[in-house]
């Protein structure tokens, strides 16, 4: 017999007859429980009696028999006793045992109702639950959304914002005299949820404070149920950051949704940067302020308004933090500098009656994530239904599988898209695009069917005019099908002269981690990878280099360095170099210049975004090698050099400064940037 | 189960109430200081009865605060263990259910409830019952329990139930 049974033996002075078991081996009882039927042996009365169970536990061996008559103290049953598979505040939910007061130990530790946290069970019981939910979700045809809260669905501040702008809510986390938090829904959060809910079963998950995500659900008024501990493959994930899933392949990177310009995603993990986003977009409250004040002025009227506003701006910041206040004197000037959008906004802005800011939010995102999450579902039990034995097809790879169909059949070619130093397959580009499903090839082919070119007037935009079934599209057309997991149309992405900004995704479309295997169009494309006109591709050129040429190279340096004093532009003109050179300053390029140089410059609109898109990857390896040209001489030079071999005097600057420096995946260039980097600065 | 005890509470009364209505402060002040509070001891106050004696007040010195010791009866409600209440049902989830007996909560595991009734999680509102529909048990139900444990803290009372026997489950009227 195992340690720790208890035999249940009969108590009663009445020997009794056992009618009927109502329990099983193996069943778990509790107090009260209706053990067996019997009536008293040789009573005359056909009455049957139940015999209840006093304690609660597991019954290991049933061991009198239907039938039998048991005498006082025979024994009736073998029963393991409650090993408490349920806890809540330390106490047994099973047998009410205390479990801080005696001796007692728990396996139970899994908080199974996200809403209680005390309610713990154990694992056997977990896994239990959770395969009952599977199997319910599966019955139901669902699947398992689990929610970000910020910037996915909602936008919290806790900076000072004018109390009456339509559909922001505002709270108090901490009782009275605490920081207030105001939360702006996403346009359409509760349509969404509502659709979203018939398919899938939703999940809040978030960084911030338990209190703080019962408040939010309680706004958007969504009742949340419990985890399961039984795997993933049915798990879907939204969020607008792909780093704290370390980029889980069932994870939809949504658009960040931002309403409050210089609010970052106020409960980013630690050591992620907080305001990561500022100022990129969203509304600027302070600003829509101001354009009240005018307009106030100007009509003469609505003065108490006015005067609202004003103290609004005065009111120091609830949680005194300076940062909040900085951050609001640069935003006084940022809106000087940033007049053009300060006039977008102006015209968003409409006064309504009843005294509500209606700020117009022209984010519509939650529509296409609708769509998407749609598709994921339809896919899945598409999935579900083929695979007949009972298998469950894990979402892992249905999400990726469904991006995979976004553009699949389309061939497309890249036009400035991608560094010239950068392999074709190493670009984000490409990952985005064959993320969904596309082919793309070094140069035109006969079957290309779109070709995204940054700006027109390659060589590749130009043959692609000369045919007709080529489509040429922005980079945008490439990044909004990312985004929207559909295939836009390519009119609303024309290539006109000014070309576009934007060659880098936007951080949230760019899932290079992730790229499924896709046997079928997968070979050829690889092996047009190659082209063989590029040298650089195939030869590592600092291998070339005779100890002359070195020799030569640091000489080179040597008089550039004399030159310190001259000015970008006749040092260029001084430095005619030979073609090894312009190599090694291309490869240092790719390593550290461009970021260099654009501290300088002025830089495209774009350059904010992609960024942040690094800093995102935690691909900033380059950063210290970049700081520490930030003062070298060469690095000018190396961008004079730059103009000169370059025909898009324009364009170079914007083909310098977005060069990513995550872009380098090749270590080796990385070493040899590294290794001529040290020269320079011993010569130095 | 109710009980009509006599306690004891001692009032810290601020010296701004010394006046004429200073017994009146005394006694609002014992209300909103003793009614729905809970003891370990005596569990939750429900409601002062009668105020038998506020005896002399003592000023504590150095602050100017009065002390006065005031004996009142009051109904209390104790849980115990066995004992049998009717509770509203507040949350059902797989793992169990949550039900208020007034001030006090109440866990039934899922083990604790006939094996007859099952959760039904899609249905709104989530309820456990049984094949039949004849006893549906959801949020805002009034059930009978009885009482397996407590969990007594300074400051309230926490119980676990259970429905595993005679007359209890649903009430239905």
């Amino acid at each position: 017999m195992a340690e720790g049974l208890v035999l249940i033996s009969h108590q009663f002075s009445k020997p009794i007859k056992v009618l009927k078991w109502k329990v099983r081996e193996g069943s778990v009882i509790s107090i009260g429980c209706v053990m067996l039927l019997f009536d008293y042996d040789g009573s005359t009365e056909a009455e049957q009696r139940k015999l209840k169970s006093t304690q609660a536990g597991t019954v290991h061996r049933l061991i009198a028999q239907e039938g039998a008559i048991v005498k006082r103290g025979d024994v009736l049953f073998e029963l393991s006793p409650c090993i408490h598979p349920t806890v809540i505040n330390d106490m047994c939910a099973e047998c009410g045992a205390d479990l801080r007061k005696d001796d007692l130990t728990t396996t139970a530790s899994i908080p199974m109702v996200h809403s209680i946290p005390e309610l713990k069970v154990n694992e056997e019981l977990a896994q239990k639950l959770g395969k009952a939910d599977g199997e319910r979700l599966l019955r139901d045809r669902k699947l398992v959304l689990l929610v970000d809260l910020d910037q996915t669905i909602i936008h919290t501040t806790n900076d000072n914002i004018p109390p009456n702008i339509r559909d922001v809510y505002h709270f108090q986390l901490y009782g009275p005299g605490s920081p207030w938090y105001h939360t702006r829904l996403r346009p359409g959060t509760h349509t969404f949820l509502n659709n979203v809910s018939s398919m899938y079963e939703l999940h809040i998950c978030t960084f911030g404070a338990r209190n703080y995500a019962h408040t939010i659900t309680m706004l958007i008024d969504r009742d949340q149920r419990a985890l399961f501990p039984c795997g993933d493959n049915m798990v879907c994930i939204i969020d607008d950051r792909e780093d704290v899933w370390s980029h889980a392949s069932n994870l939809i990177h949504v658009k960040p949704y931002h309403f409050f310009q210089h609010t970052g995603d106020i409960n980013a993990p630690p050591g992620l940067d907080k305001h990561e986003n500022d100022d990129k977009e969203g509304v600027d409250l302070m600003k829509n302020n101001k354009n009240e004040e005018e307009k106030s002025k100007e009509n003469g009227k609505l003065e108490d308004k006015n005067e609202l506003t004003e103290e609004m701006k005065q009111v120091p910041d609830d949680s005194g933090s300076k940062n909040t206040n900085e951050k609001k004197d640069e935003k006084v000037k940022k809106t000087a500098e940033k007049k053009v959008e300060n006039t977008i906004v102006e015209d968003n802005v409409k006064k309504i009656e009843d005294e509500f800011l209606d700020v117009e939010d022209p984010d519509d995102y939650l529509l296409y994530l609708e769509d998407i999450l749609k598709k994921i579902h339809a896919e899945f039990y598409k999935e579900y239904d083929k695979l007949e034995s009972g298998q469950v097809p894990d979402l892992k790879q249905v999400i990726p599988n469904v991006r995979a169909h976004v553009l699949s059949g389309c061939n497309l070619v890249f036009s400035g898209l991608v560094p010239t130093h950068i392999k074709l397959m190493n670009s984000k580009a490409y990952q985005v695009a064959r993320s969904l499903g596309a082919n793309v090839t070094q140069d035109l082919q006969e079957d290309t069917t779109h070709l995204v070119a940054v700006r027109p007037g390659t060589a590749k935009v130009n043959a692609g005019r000369r045919r007709k079934n080529i489509k040429i599209v922005t980079p945008d057309w490439l990044w909004t099908c990312a985004e929207r997991w559909e295939h836009v149309s390519e009119i609303i992405y024309p290539l006109n002269r000014r070309g576009s900004k934007n060659r880098h995704p936007p951080p949230h479309c760019s899932s290079p981690e992730h790229v499924p295997n896709y046997p079928v169009h997968d070979s050829p494309a690889i092996r047009k990878r190659t082209p063989s006109g590029r040298f650089m591709d195939t030869i590592n050129p600092l291998m070339s280099f005779s100890s002359d040429d070195i020799a030569d190279m640091d000489k080179e340096v040597e008089d550039m360095l004399d030159d310190d004093s001259e000015s970008d532009d006749e040092a260029k003109r001084k430095h005619t170099l030979r073609q090894e050179i312009e190599i090694t300053h291309k490869i240092e390029e790719e390593n550290s210049s461009s970021s260099g140089e654009s501290l300088t410059g002025e830089y495209p609109r774009g350059f904010k975004r992609s960024r942040s898109s690094h800093k995102k990857d935690g691909a900033i390896d380059t950063e210290d090698v970049e700081s520490s040209l930030d003062e070298f001489p060469s690095t000018k030079f190396r961008r004079g050099e730059k103009l000169d071999s370059d025909l898009d005097i324009g364009d170079s600057n914007s083909e310098g400064s977005i060069d990513p420096p995550d872009e380098i995946e090749d270590g080796e260039w990385n070493m040899m940037g590294a290794a001529l980097e040290r020269e320079f600065l011993s010569n130095s | 189960m109710f009980y009509h005890i006599s306690l004891e509470h001692e009032i810290l009364l601020h010296p701004q109430y010394f006046g004429p209505q200073l017994l009146e402060k005394v006694k609002t002040k014992l209300y909103t200081e003793v009614e729905g509070t809970c003891t370990g001891k005596y569990g939750f106050v429900i409601a002062v009865t009668t105020i038998d004696n506020i005896g002399a007040g003592l000023i504590l010195p150095g602050q100017g605060f009065v002390v006065y010791p005031v004996k009142y009866k009051a109904i209390v409600f104790r849980p115990f263990k066995g004992e049998v209440l009717d509770a509203v049902v507040r949350q059902v989830n797989k793992v169990g259910m949550f039900a208020e007996i007034g001030p006090l909560s109440c866990f039934i595991s899922h083990h604790s409830i006939p094996a007859e009734m099952e959760f039904c999680p899609n249905v709104n509102p989530q309820c456990y019952k049984t094949k039949d529909e004849d006893v549906v048990i959801h949020a805002e139900g009034e059930i009978r329990l009885k009482i397996v444990g407590t969990r007594v803290d300074a400051t309230g009372i926490f119980a676990i139930g259970t429905l595993m026997d005679d007359y209890l489950g649903l009430i239905s009227n």
